[in-house]
């Protein structure tokens, strides 16, 4: 019985074979270059980094800018690590990861927390970390002049004098007011909780606490929108609420921003925009409120 | 047999050339999860100055060796002092100071030109005795 070979031709090549011969080459190769002696790793760009050495790398690039201030170079570097993303948002992200992850207790460690704050929150970022490691405020130490006491002089005898004549009327003691000053020092965002409540509709609370946790009264909040508007008011109006309480009606459809004097951190616009979760009683609209708390930081 | 070898070998050569060009310049291995270790010489020098540069505000040298060790070279002391040198053969200004405080808070001595870039503490008030 005469067998025929299909897969032969009449040219001396097995089309079938050095099509398997060709898989076999392509397989052979591919294992050599990409298993056995792949491209050797050399060169890496930042971008190419693992989650570690990332980390390793941004937080060298914070310390490097909290010792030359230099914001340009920063931003350059750090698009040299991310550069298909915010870079802010990843600083934010490595504070966050790192605020979670690491038991921050020497002070390098504070110090590179700081370093990382510094860097994202001016350009408008946040996360997790924001206002966990306040820097301290600067500490004057006022040198103490001694002063000369005086020697003590004996009182003098008592003498007889003459009786004053009784007036007729009491003389007018006029006091003028005097305007209290404002607490001073410096203070930090600690934080802030938007809710939504029909009965408190786009109301920003402000709550304002020193270093001991109690409630600073007579701290003027400046409210500012559309640029430049602007309103003042004072905590401790409403002492029900706590003496470091003040609150602020928003108008729908506009960004607030809520400061205090002496506040060393920047403030994220409040929208007053409508919220979703809650309806007023006659179906009207609820806008979102906010909790706003300033904390005195703590030398 | 002789047709089957041939075509055999014909087609693993072709098969191997066309594999080897694909892994090694069409899509060669491409590393995403690198440690600092891998980095080119260049980013290396850059952390290598952010670190001198963090030393400068935390100035603590364990921290600062610690944060370098992971680039892996043999000798850190004699990388830190290469480098300096190499700075300020190419009068790299801004690099200079804070390497020279590194090498020098790592006790490494670069001669007389250290004390040319040595960061001079600036003295602290002292207050005024009253009389």
């Amino acid at each position: 019985m005469h067998v025929t070979n299909r897969s032969s031709s009449d040219h001396g090549i097995s089309w079938f074979v050095l099509l398997i011969g060709v898989a076999l080459g392509l397989g052979l190769g591919l294992l050599y270059s990409w298993e056995i002696d792949p491209v050797v790793e050399l060169n890496t760009e930042p971008w190419q980094l693992g989650a570690q050495a990332r980390e390793d790398y941004v937080i060298a690039i914070a310390l490097s800018y909290a010792h030359n201030q230099d914001v340009t170079r920063a931003f350059n570097r750090l698009l040299e690590i991310s550069p298909d993303r915010d870079v802010w948002d990843t600083v934010a992200e490595v504070a966050c990861e790192r605020h979670k992850r690491v038991q921050v207790t020497t002070n390098s460690d504070v110090l590179v927390m700081r370093s990382l704050e510094q860097l994202y929150r001016p350009q408008g970022a946040s996360g997790c970390a924001d206002g966990q490691y306040p820097t301290p405020a600067p500490v004057n130490i006022v040198p103490v002049t001694p002063t000369i006491t005086q020697t003590p002089t004996l009182p003098p005898p008592l003498t007889k004098t003459a009786t004053p004549p009784i007036p007729t009327t009491a003389p007018t003691v006029i006091v003028n007011p005097t305007n209290t000053p404002p607490p001073s020092g410096s203070y930090v965002l600690g934080r802030i909780d938007p809710f939504c409540n029909a009965d408190k509709s786009g109301v920003i609370e402000v709550e304002v606490y020193n270093r001991n946790a109690e409630g600073v009264p007579g701290m003027p909040i400046t409210v500012t929108w559309s640029g430049d508007q602007q309103d003042t008011f004072f905590t401790g109006l409403k002492p029900d609420q706590g003496v470091g309480y003040a609150d602020f009606e928003m108008v729908p459809d506009r960004s607030y921003t809520v400061t205090i004097p002496g506040l060393i951190s920047t403030p994220p616009p409040l929208d007053a925009s409508v919220c979703d979760e809650a309806e007023g009683d006659g179906g009207e609209a609820v806008l979102t409120s906010y909790r706003v708390s300033f904390q005195q930081q703590i030398n | 047999m002789k047709q089957f070898l041939g075509s055999l070998l014909v087609g693993v050569l072709v098969g191997l050339a066309v594999g080897l060009f694909i892994g090694w310049e069409q899509y060669p291995v491409e590393y995403t999860n690198s440690s600092l270790e891998a980095l080119d010489p260049y980013y290396k020098q850059q952390y290598t100055i952010m670190v001198a540069e963090g030393y400068q505000v935390d100035h603590d040298i364990n921290t600062a060796l610690n944060r370098l060790q992971v680039l892996g070279e043999d000798n850190l002391f004699e990388y830190v002092r290469d480098l300096t040198q190499q700075f300020i053969s190419q009068s790299n200004v801004p690099a200079i100071p804070p390497m020279v405080a590194l090498a020098e808070a790592l006790g490494i001595d670069l001669g007389p030109v250290m004390d040319i870039y040595r960061v001079t503490p600036v003295p602290s008030p002292t207050p005024a005795v009253s009389q």
